[in-house]
């Protein structure tokens, strides 16, 4: 038992489970002495969830040092060198154990995500309904979306926190406590945002729109509750990332030599520093509406339900660029590693990166062409959003220079990169027609919509996501990702995908609405969407084998200490797996991060002890 | 560079005092006279500005490095602002949403509230600004007595402010927040800045106990800095949210 409680994990649950039982306690008894009615599920469930995420971090380990430096006592870094395998499951402050707890945590959201999708898509195979009652559909079908919101944010920290030290130089990231703060606010998040399937579930579909969340069941608190903790963890997590790569970079490390990756963490993390308060102020603001009876968006009261859409996608729609930016970074920063060729025009990919994070802010309105919002914004609006076609572009036309009569080679994370150029491709062509005010009143809430996002999410975040596990795979674990294995999951995933959101995107021409557990016979739809279903699964079988091949490949996969891919990059220069403490020679930057196949030509050299 | 000695270095915190006092009451003034929302929006702007360059320092965040060994304390101490900074970039977006929303739904109307009262508890956060600068004066130059006299004032001044807002002001306020959308624009925004009041009251708590201890020196201070830029943060959200609350506008109905 004592050793069980030792794991930093296991003691955080149990005291999750403690302080949710003391909350919902507290909260009846200021009921009581308020002479309330004693019991109000709402507000004792919402208090116990606050309360229980407080205790996890507190009994997990995250907050000890904070006590100890306000109780007036010295901390100081643990060395962590002989913790072996425990690191990963307590707090560690190294950040290349939070980037694997954030790389494992993100992947079990993903099939959790994933499984729900199974679920209701095999629903959907046939019209009628067939297992799932309306409520359990519309609660996976929004479940699936915000975890895998979630999921991919949690992803995006783990290749920050684990590559951009790495990258730049620096012994861990700026401020490791809070790091691992970040981190274990996102586990009690998603436990609390999964725990709204057992409260009744929730009917609003992953945006929360009031006036309906206003009526939903309990569920939807949690639903908001957890988005808002993990919005906290995304923001101190960005916070970190900024001040990292501003004050920890190596020396000669200009800003016109960072990789591509570090200049599109560096545009995701401004966004999600500050947007990201939005999308926790709106849900909150429904949490108040529905606890303290606060009329903000409801009409009866003089409120305004547009305001809350405003609010939301103010996060929600830069929310998509702090998933690709670091998605499309990746790319850029493998493509040279196997076209044998410098990167094309490195300095405009670079500046794109910030250019599709700021005219990313002022796209917003794009998602509420329909929705009511003053007609004269629409135009605006529109222009806006054609105008991120430009940065976009210009990132296009640097791969396709770099791949340009490149000496290209196809290993497992080449295959993932390249899907991820031509499903991106798919995503950004099918953009504009959503755009356009004129096209968008046909496409709106069609499944048009959902075969566009799916492209834009899987080319600018999934794709690239498995290239860099299978790249990186090697210098975290100092084996290799078995390459056959990795072959059958890239061709068992990529061809299905396609199909997939193809037929997606034709379906909603052909009519049908996105969000619905059932569409009309007549339609003729049911073939399409049997093959999307069978489509689904040969996804989630490719899944499988990758997970089967990580497990296995940590074993038995193929030792290799050295620099596997010929990279340039610093972290490779090293033997894998990265000792605990990082380089134990400092780096200084002397030339361009990307002339591969330049004779003569060097990134980093490192210094002589002295 | 030469540096200014303590008792200028105060005088000039007391003459900020006096110049946002006197914004303050002209606000106030503008408010019950002509009642140009122009004007008393840029009133805020103006003193918030006065705030970042004397009371928080925007100024050492463009400082360039002492030393340039990163483990050093001096270049451990520009992360560290830096860090503080993003935070409250970050934590400055959550009231501009909170103002969009006041001035999305309540336009050119505000809640019926006790004007003086208003005035009385941005009086009391005000000056509990200016002994929070006082405090970190006097850390600077190495006097404790002064550092732990002024923030023990700090923090008494801000359990007054959060007595006048929570205590007075939500009781005797003619509305709940269930009763119009004034109510709950009021509540939520008042309820979000004294939650940020609170915090920043531990932090000073944190700060004066380990204060006593002597765990400070004149030198190394980095959470006597960290918790009064803080508090100053504080204050200038409610110099926008004093206007947008209590002056702007003609009475919402009821």
């Amino acid at each position: 038992m004592r050793k069980l409680y030792s794991i930093g994990l296991i003691r955080g649950l149990l005291w999750q489970i403690l302080g949710t039982a003391i909350g919902i306690g507290i909260l009846t008894g200021i009921r009581v002495l308020m002479r309330l009615p004693a019991w109000k599920a709402e507000s004792a469930v919402v208090f116990g969830a606050l309360l229980g995420s407080l205790f996890f971090l507190y009994g997990v380990g995250a907050v000890d040092d904070w006590i100890k430096v306000a109780a007036g006592k010295e901390v100081s870094e643990p060395d962590e060198s002989g913790w072996g395998r425990r690191r990963y499951f307590g707090v560690s402050y190294d950040h290349k154990v939070i980037g694997i707890q954030y790389l494992v945590l993100s992947l079990v959201l993903m099939v959790v995500g994933g499984s729900f999708a199974l679920t209701f898509r095999s629903e959907l195979a046939s019209t009628g309904l067939q297992f799932l009652t309306l409520m359990e559909y519309n609660t996976l079908m929004s479940l699936h979306g915000m975890v895998m919101i979630i999921g991919i944010l949690v992803g995006v920290a783990a290749f920050m926190n684990y590559l951009i030290p790495l990258m730049i130089g620096a012994r861990d990231m700026a401020f490791p406590r809070l790091n691992a703060f970040g981190f274990w606010l996102a586990v009690p998040a998603s436990i609390i945002l999964l725990s709204s399937m057992a409260l009744g579930g929730f009917d609003t579909g992953w945006t929360g729109y009031p006036p309906l969340s206003v009526r939903a069941p309990i569920g939807v608190q949690m639903f908001f509750l957890g988005v808002s903790l993990a919005g906290m963890g995304t923001i101190v997590s960005s916070l970190n990332v900024l001040t990292t790569a501003i004050r920890m970079r190596a020396d000669g490390m200009t800003g016109f030599r960072l990789p591509i990756f570090v200049w599109g963490s560096l545009a995701t993390s401004f966004i999600s520093l500050t947007a990201t308060q939005l999308i926790g102020l709106s849900f909150q603001m429904v949490m108040f509406e529905r606890l303290f009876g606060m009329g903000f968006f409801d009409p009866a009261k003089g409120g305004n339900p547009i305001l809350f859409q405003h609010l939301f996608w103010f996060y929600s729609h830069p929310a998509v660029y702090v998933f690709v930016l670091p998605g499309l970074g990746i790319i850029s920063e493998l493509l040279p590693v196997f076209a044998r060729k410098p990167l094309y025009g490195y300095k405009w990919v670079a500046i794109s990166s910030f250019g599709i994070a700021l005219i990313g802010f002022l796209v917003w309105g794009h998602h509420m062409f329909a929705s009511g919002m003053a007609q004269y914004l629409r135009v605006p609006f529109m222009y806006s959003t054609l105008l991120v076609a430009v940065p976009t572009g210009v990132k296009f036309f640097s791969w396709l220079g770099t791949l340009w009569r490149g000496k290209i080679v196809f290993p497992v994370p080449m295959l993932f990169v390249l899907a991820g150029i031509v499903v991106f491709l798919l995503g950004g062509l099918t953009g504009p027609p959503n755009a356009t005010v004129a096209t968008d009143l046909q496409l709106t809430d069609t499944y048009f919509i959902v075969g566009h996002f799916h492209d834009t999410m899987f080319g600018g975040y999934i794709f690239p996501f498995f290239a860099a596990i299978y790249f990186w795979f090697p210098k975290m674990t100092g084996r290799r990702l078995n390459e056959t294995l990795g072959k059958i999951h890239f061709w068992l995933m990529a061809p299905a995908f396609i199909v997939l959101s193809t037929l997606m995107m034709r379906i909603g021409l052909l009519g049908m609405r996105r969000r619905i557990a059932d569409y009309d016979p007549t339609l003729n739809l049911a073939v399409d969407n049997r093959v999307m279903t069978a489509a689904g699964f040969l996804i989630a079988l490719g899944i499988l084998v990758f997970i089967i091949n990580a497990f296995w490949s940590m074993r038995n996969g193929e030792i290799t200490t050295g620099n596997v891919w010929n990279s340039r990059s610093p972290e490779w220069q090293v033997p894998s797996p990265m000792p605990v403490h990082n380089y134990d020679k400092p780096f200084e930057v002397v030339g361009e991060p990307y002339d591969y196949g330049l004779p003569g030509s060097v990134y980093v050299k490192f210094k002589e002890a002295e | 560079m030469e540096h200014p000695s303590k008792s200028s270095t105060l005088r000039l915190g007391l003459l900020v005092l006096g110049a946002l006092a006197v914004l303050t009451a002209a606000e106030f003034a503008i408010a019950l006279t002509i009642n140009i929302w122009q004007i008393l929006a840029v009133i805020p702007i103006l003193k918030a500005l006065l705030v970042f360059y004397y009371y928080m320092h925007i100024t050492r965040l463009f400082e360039e490095d002492k030393d340039l060994n990163r483990e050093s304390f001096s270049y451990k101490l520009a992360t560290n602002r830096i860090g503080l900074w993003l935070f409250l970039i970050s934590d400055s977006f959550i009231f501009g949403g909170l103002m969009i929303s006041r001035i999305n739904l309540l336009g050119l109307t505000r809640p019926d509230l006790i004007q003086y009262l208003g005035l009385g508890v941005t009086t009391v956060l005000l000056i509990s600004s200016f002994f929070a600068n006082r405090a970190e004066v006097s850390m600077e130059y190495g006097d404790h007595k002064q550092f732990i006299r002024s923030i023990s004032l700090t923090i008494g001044l801000g359990i007054l402010f959060l007595i006048g807002v929570l205590g007075v002001e939500w009781r005797l306020a003619p509305f709940g927040p269930e009763t119009n959308l004034a109510g709950a624009i009021f509540y939520v925004m008042t309820g979000f800045h004294a939650f940020h009041v609170f915090t920043g009251m531990i932090f000073l708590l944190i700060v004066l106990r380990n204060g006593r201890r002597m765990l400070y020196s004149a030198e190394k201070h980095w959470a006597v800095e960290a918790s009064v830029v803080y508090w100053h943060f504080v204050d200038v959200v409610w110099f926008f949210f004093y206007p947008a609350l209590y002056l702007i506008g003609t009475l919402a109905q009821s």
